[in-house]
């Protein structure tokens, strides 16, 4: 029986505020007699050691409960008691046991009746325990430790017997057909030979067979065709595009920060080519757990280099979702500690252990005190260049020698100096001439706009000697109904104190204007300094005067933007003296030189490093704001047990990577391969892949689970090896149609009786659509900019799928603004760690397919192939049909030369009818399900 | 041949326990049916009951107040002592320092004393609820209104507080409101999308606002356009592909024709596999969607009358007027939640007064027409109308505006089920904190669920090993703003 994992803290919090006040200690009662004694330990201690101890026992006190001693049971729970001798039908224990109440433990379901009624009547006996009770709770009798099964240890299973050895092609066989055969059910017919292939490409490659492909296999007849096929895809990079990106899934990849200010991470591409890369050589999972946990602390291939490949593999840490501008500075630091330890939870254990974050976990064995050890190393991990500035700034790393990016950095610093003071001199040559030409006049503008309003025309004497566009300009900007509080004493005026409050505007804008000169002066002039002396440019001043509400305002909105004394940019030169602009031009020259001679910009990751080691307390509540006891950094007490020394020095990432890549943990190949599977299958062994804890599903064959872990890591932890393992076996190459009766024996697959129909994934679309008509772009790796700027997104920055040709897992990822395409087509929210892919079916995917740009271009592509390739249109329809469906044509419901001879004229005068006929047939079969959804 | 196809289909249709509708279908060979209007109509109601489709009509909790929600989102975070909160003491005290303790605030400088408001307030209607001068409009209609003065959420920025507004929590990424009510709701018309939001702000989040998260992705909105177009190049095609492109109809129709027999085919052959049913359905509601969706665009059918009362005959008022007449052209055909947006204009941390003026000048005939509008239709007893940004701002200046404030501020409801004329919750004094019936925004949430017939802790999805809620742990349903 399953020993379910429980916390009573929340239970008994539920249960005492529906019931009654909380409960004081109870005294200890001990047994009287030997029936007593003997009623305890064949009924009550059994129950407390299978359903109870992983969580409330010797090394794990969720809720500071332990059910393993007699003092433990009666000084209770933090909560105080769980029995209650005055009425012991009503003692806590039993309403939570029994589900009764609005919490209900052991989480899943009740215990059974028999223990339930067993409790009942030993509490009603006064829950007597032995008085000798040195002795620890009894393990159960298999020598397994009490909780999770997946917190057991791999076991080795030898593949069971099965009668029909003919369908036996792997041990992993021997394993799905026991079951069947134990079942009675059939397991479905081998797939068609065009069929296992189309479903091997699209698995390994993401994309259609080729017609040369196709010729090949199906005229390949030997046994070992279909190991020749794997090993033939495994050896493409084709390969680690596909496989690479279902792991980006899981380490949430994308190339911004996402929530708020959603900054571009220009660099996180070097992960993703690293993930390519990394699954391409068939890196060992082990060693691609630990770089992507510390890859920056193991060393380098080559002694003595930079390991840039560990670097950037710590870009699994780095590329989360970040809350950049919240104000609460810990509070965002802690977030992304709480995301980064989210991940790795998931992706490697499968656990989620976030709950954790503000009580102890409800369903898992994870205590509060469990999360702050994990928490503690990633907050002693360096994630911000600077965690506290307003937005706060993301960490890069230079993948190159802190001296070489010093010099990198220090002349981009100069060359930023020097456009400040170029700036500052422009700024004060255009401040220059407004204040010799257009301040003076200042009131008589301000006096011409207000008679323009009033009387429709200013004085013929005061318009002969203004500007007209300025004029203009003013008259707009004095329009009524502005709501400019700054205006108000100019509104108020009259005609008669006109004159009198614009010279107090004058006056006003020209001491704002002065002083602002001299801001821009003396920032130049630092700036100069700053080449000079080899310091860091200095920041423009702010423009900050008078709390803005009138003079400082005032000057804005008239100096710059639309404001009637704003210079234009194409004017600005015309009016600077010949002094400034030759000097502005020497200056610019220089500059120019100087940027062309600049070091390039080394190479950097978005990755993270050692930070400062922290003495992590526990969050009460999970607010920083409430820190409780200090906690060592360690592992959780379930799986690693209580008496762990603490790791003492530097973040502790280390020997986290090291933990969890051990060949002994129990969690990370059995999930790792589940994944595998899969993502070969359509579903896991385990269905919930993210999810091994209690409220996750058990394994539909824990025996092969375990058969394929324990042979994974002896392989080397070879993920290659694995994909043969799995698709040289006949329940990989079964069809996916099922018979009646094993739809009505099997209609879930838990017993893997047929292989599972799928739908292609956004990528699989796109990339397959861009190949048909040979338009594929298969360069690898890097970053593209297309309508995106380098170093931030910005809220206008857009990406058009549409604009590239690339394989779709190189387009950018801009976290808040996905394209529609991967919205429409389930694309991974990359917010989270995620597991798997919906496959919705929604109306909006229909109207792409019927009406988009991309799939419009793609049906005149192969239309124009289909035409140009053959005068017959016998031929071209077989050559559209084996384009795109591989196959010939078939008649029937499917379209055929008649449809394209009958295809309606459309609107445009001389339009081709017939290729818009063909380009038509293509569309369809590249709508077709036949084509969507691999058998 | 007819009879063996026939025959086989119904086998089909026996063992796979196909809804009636797919027999419809399949009886009445898809495409064509585009005429067959009666049909259709049999077709849409049983869709909206039938078995498998997601986004199926479903029947609430208990008894729903609210059919709908139209959620007038101003983006940014307007003032509510500016609006719909007045403070005399702030006038009193005006340019004073603070006399309280100021909470973390967004601006790190150049906060100020206290800033009484540039505008007026006046009472109106049976009620004596006063308005601010900066919603005239608006002010006509208090008497339907239900303001409640002491909204509070979490977010001091504007990515975790329009994030907390749209989803319930400032940090993570989880399903919309919109999305979850399209999950515990289902839709009334299956050829519209059931949860829309008009032209939404990018800023802040994005996506994330109207995003399914853990749910299954029909839940997700559809976006049309977004804050960065004008609504004219938005009009003609709203929705994206919706349009035929580079053919005519009846082209589309011929083709889409045989890509639908070629596809039953198909799926005939593979026992009908719902999934391979759900892709066929998927381009028959496509097809379906053209005609309704063009229809409902059709903004300019509308009578002069109608169009001048939103605003869409002004310059000033036009592209919020299409807005608030699309939500009710949409809300009228049964779309679940609409949601408008005036993005990103309301964060006034300088000029207030400026910015704040041609805001509410932009909003206030298309949101009073809105009402008005609904109120002669029927409509507003049964569509929750909410108004609000994602925090207010504060009594102190910050130069010459004012600083986000999540500590306490308004938001309005009208019709839906809700008290009109009623005012609920208070700030203190000045303005700054809610003091009474505080609403925080989980309360806000899980009220919305009760007046749509949905009980906010029942409405839950599991994921990743635990189930969740639109209110996460919180919420209680403010019992007293219930008509």
């Amino acid at each position: 029986m399953q020993s379910w994992i429980v916390n009573m803290l929340s239970a008994l919090v539920a249960a005492l505020l529906a019931t009654s006040p909380v409960f004081a200690q109870v005294e200890p009662v001990f047994a009287t007699s030997q029936s007593e004694i003997d009623f305890f330990e064949n009924s009550i201690r059994p129950i407390f050691a299978v359903e109870c101890a992983g969580c409330h026992g010797a090394q794990l006190q969720m809720a500071d409960l332990n059910l393993t001693t007699a003092e433990g049971f009666f000084k209770g729970s933090a909560r105080g008691a769980i029995v209650d001798p005055e009425r012991p039908a009503e003692s806590v224990l039993l309403q939570v046991v029994g589900h009764q109440g609005k919490v209900k433990m052991p989480p899943p379901g009740p215990l059974s009746p028999e223990n339930v009624s067993a409790l009942g009547k030993w509490v009603e006996m006064g829950a007597p325990w032995p008085s000798d009770d040195s002795a620890a709770v009894v393990a159960p009798s298999d020598g397994a430790k009490p909780g999770l099964w997946a917190f057991q240890p791999v076991k080795d299973h030898e593949p069971p017997k099965v009668a029909d050895q003919d369908w036996v092609r792997t041990p992993i066989d021997r394993f799905i057909l026991a079951r069947l055969e134990d079942k009675d059910v059939r397991p479905s017919a081998p797939a068609e030979k065009l069929q296992l292939l189309r479903r091997a490409k699209f698995d390994l490659h993401g994309l259609p067979p080729s017609e040369q492909e196709i010729e090949e296999f199906l005229s390949d007849t030997a046994p070992e065709a279909m190991a020749r096929l794997v090993d033939r895809l495994l050896a493409s990079p084709r390969y680690g595009e596909k496989w690479g990106r279902h792991w980006l899934d899981v380490a949430r990849y994308a190339d911004s920060t996402g929530l708020d200010e959603d900054y571009r991470l220009p660099h996180s591409w070097r992960y993703r080519d690293y993930v390519v890369d990394a699954f391409n050589r068939d890196l060992p999972f082990d060693q691609f757990v630990r770089e992507q946990l510390a890859g920056d602390l193991m060393p380098a291939d080559e002694p003595g280099d930079i390991n840039t490949r560990g670097i950037i593999a710590t870009g699994f840490l780095a590329l989360g979702v970040k809350p950049l501008a919240q104000q609460d500075k810990m509070q965002v630091v802690y977030d992304v500690v709480d995301e980064q330890l989210d991940t790795v939870s998931k992706a490697f254990m499968g656990m989620t252990v976030t709950c954790a974050r503000c009580h102890d976990h409800k369903f898992d064995p994870i205590s509060t005190k469990d999360y702050y050890s994990m928490a503690s190393i990633f907050a002693s991990t360096k994630s911000f260049e600077d965690a506290e500035s307003f937005v706060s700034e993301v960490y890069f790393a230079a993948l190159v020698e802190p001296e070489i990016y010093e010099v990198y950095r220090k002349e981009q610093e100069r060359l930023k100096a020097r456009r400040y003071s170029i700036e500052s001199i422009r700024d004060l040559g255009v401040a220059d001439y407004v204040q010799r030409t257009l301040i003076p006049r200042l009131p008589d503008y301000m006096i011409a706009a207000r008679q323009v309003r009033e009387d429709g025309v200013p004085t013929a004497a005061a318009r002969a000697e203004l500007d007209e566009g300025v004029l203009q300009a003013w008259i707009e900007y004095l329009k009524p109904g502005q709501f400019r509080p700054y205006l108000d004493k100019w509104e108020r005026a009259k005609p008669s104190e006109w004159l009198a409050a614009a010279e107090e505007y004058r006056e006003l804008y020209a001491t704002t204007s002065q002083w602002w000169s001299t801001e821009l002066k003396s920032w130049g002039a630092e700036a100069e300094e700053a080449i000079r002396a080899g310091d860091d440019a200095p920041d423009k001043p702010a423009f900050d005067r008078g709390g803005m509400e009138l003079e400082g305002r005032f000057f804005l909105e008239v100096s710059s933007g639309e404001g009637p004394f704003s210079v234009a940019k194409e004017d600005r030169e015309s009016i600077l003296s010949d002094g400034v602009r030759a000097r502005l031009t020497s200056l610019s020259e220089e500059l120019e030189a100087w940027t062309k001679a600049a070091p390039p910009e080394p190479p950097l990751a978005c990755a993270i490093a050692e930070g400062e080691p922290v003495d992590q307390s526990v969050f009460v509540g999970g607010s920083h704001k409430n820190p409780g006891e200090t906690v060592p950094k360690h592992f959780p007490v379930a799986l690693r047990g209580a008496w762990q020394s603490p790791i003492e020095s530097g973040s502790g990432r280390k020997e986290l990577a090291d933990w969890l890549a051990s060949p002994d943990h129990p969690l990370t190949a059995r999930v790792y391969v589940n994944r595998v599977w899969q993502w070969h299958f359509g579903e896991g062994l385990v269905r919930s892949s993210n999810n091994f804890g209690s409220t996750g599903e058990q394994p539909t064959h824990p025996e092969l689970l375990d058969y394929l872990a324990k042979r994974f890591v002896e392989s080397g932890w070879s993920t290659k090896a694995l994909h043969r393992m799995i698709m040289l076996s006949s329940a990989y190459q079964m069809s996916s149609q099922s018979s009646e009766a094993v739809s009505e024996a099997d209609p879930e697959n838990r017993l893997w009786s047929h292989f599972l129909r799928r739908r292609l994934t956004v990528e699989e679309m796109r990339d397959s659509l861009l190949a048909l008509d040979g338009s594929l772009d298969l360069t690898m790796g890097g970053r593209i900019d297309d309508g995106l700027k380098k170093d931030e997104y910005g809220p206008d920055a857009t990406f058009n799928p549409d604009s590239v040709s690339r394989r779709t897992l190189y387009l950018p990822l801009v976290r808040n603004k996905l394209p529609s395409l991967y919205r429409l087509f389930d694309f991974a929210d990359a917010g989270a760690s995620s597991a798997r892919r919906n496959e919705s079916n929604i109306a909006p995917q229909a109207l792409y397919a019927m009406n988009s740009d991309f799939v419009k271009s793609r049906a005149y592509a192969l239309a124009e192939i289909v035409v140009r390739g053959s005068e017959d249109d016998a031929e071209r329809l077989e050559r559209a049909y084996r384009l795109i469906l591989g196959r010939a044509p078939g008649g029937g419901a499917e379209p055929s030369i008649e449809y394209v001879r009958s295809y309606p004229a459309g609107d445009a005068e001389g339009e081709s009818t017939h290729l818009a006929g063909w380009a038509s047939l293509c569309r369809i079969l590249m709508a077709s399900n036949e084509f969507h959804y691999v058998d | 041949m007819a009879n063996i196809i026939k025959s086989e289909m119904m086998k089909n249709i026996s063992r796979q326990g196909m809804s009636r509708r797919a027999v419809l279908r399949q009886a009445a060979c898809g495409f064509g049916t585009l005429g067959l209007s009666s049909l259709l109509a049999q077709e849409q109601a049983l869709a909206a009951t039938g078995p498998g489709n997601p986004l199926a009509a479903k029947v609430p909790h208990f008894a729903p107040r609210a059919k709908r929600v139209i959620f007038v989102f101003m983006h940014g975070g307007p003032s509510h002592v500016d609006t719909f909160d007045p403070k005399p003491l702030l006038t009193r005290d005006n340019g004073k320092p603070i006399p309280f303790k100021r909470s973390l605030t967004f601006a790190e400088d150049k906060l100020g004393g206290l800033m009484k408001s540039p505008w007026e307030f006046k009472q109106y209607g049976q009620s004596g609820i006063p308005v601010s001068e900066l919603f005239p409009k608006v002010a006509q209609h208090v008497d339907d209104l239900c303001i409640i003065r002491s909204m509070v959420s979490d977010g001091v920025d504007h990515g975790g507080a329009v994030l907390q507004l749209q989803t319930g929590t400032i940090n993570f990424t989880r399903p919309s409101m919109g999305a979850w009510s399209l999950y515990g709701l289902g839709t009334e018309n299956q050829n519209l999308p059931g949860f829309i939001t008009i032209m939404p702000s990018l800023y802040h989040g994005g996506a994330k606002h109207w995003g399914a998260g853990f749910l299954p992705g029909a839940y997700e909105g559809t976006p049309l356009g977004n804050d960065k177009m004008a609504a004219k190049d938005l009009m003609d095609e709203p929705i994206e592909h919706l349009l035929a492109n580079g053919v005519t109809s009846d082209q589309q129709r011929y083709e889409i024709e045989i890509l639908q027999k070629m596809n039953r085919r198909h799926a005939l052959e593979r026992n009908s596999d719902p999934k391979l049913e759900a892709r066929i359905q998927a381009f028959e509601l496509a097809s379906r969607m053209q005609l309704e969706a063009s229809e409902v665009f059709a903004v300019n059918t509308e009578s002069e009358a109608t169009k001048k009362l939103y605003g869409l005959d002004n310059e000033v008022t036009h592209d919020f007027a299409w807005q608030c007449l699309l939500a009710r052209r949409l809300s009228e055909r049964g779309v679940r939640f609409v949601q408008c947006s005036h993005s990103y204009k309301w964060d006034q941390h300088t000029e207030l007064a400026r910015k704040h003026s041609q805001n509410a000048r932009e909003v206030d005939t298309p949101i009073a027409g809105l009402l008005t509008d609904l109120k002669s239709r029927g409509l507003l007893d049964d569509t929750l109308v909410l108004w609000g940004g994602e925090f207010g701002r504060t009594p102190f200046a910050e130069r010459d505006g004012r600083d986000h404030n999540p500590y306490g501020y308004t938001m309005w409801m009208a019709g839906g089920g809700v008290k009109p004329g009623f005012i609920y919750g208070a700030t203190d004094d000045y303005g700054y904190h809610a003091v009474e019936d505080r609403m925080h925004l989980h309360d806000l949430h899980a009220t919305i669920l009760h007046l749509l017939g949905l009980d906010h802790e029942k409405l839950t999805y599991p994921f990743g090993g635990r189930d969740y809620r639109l209110t996460d742990v919180h919420g209680v349903v403010a019992h007293k703003i219930l008509a």
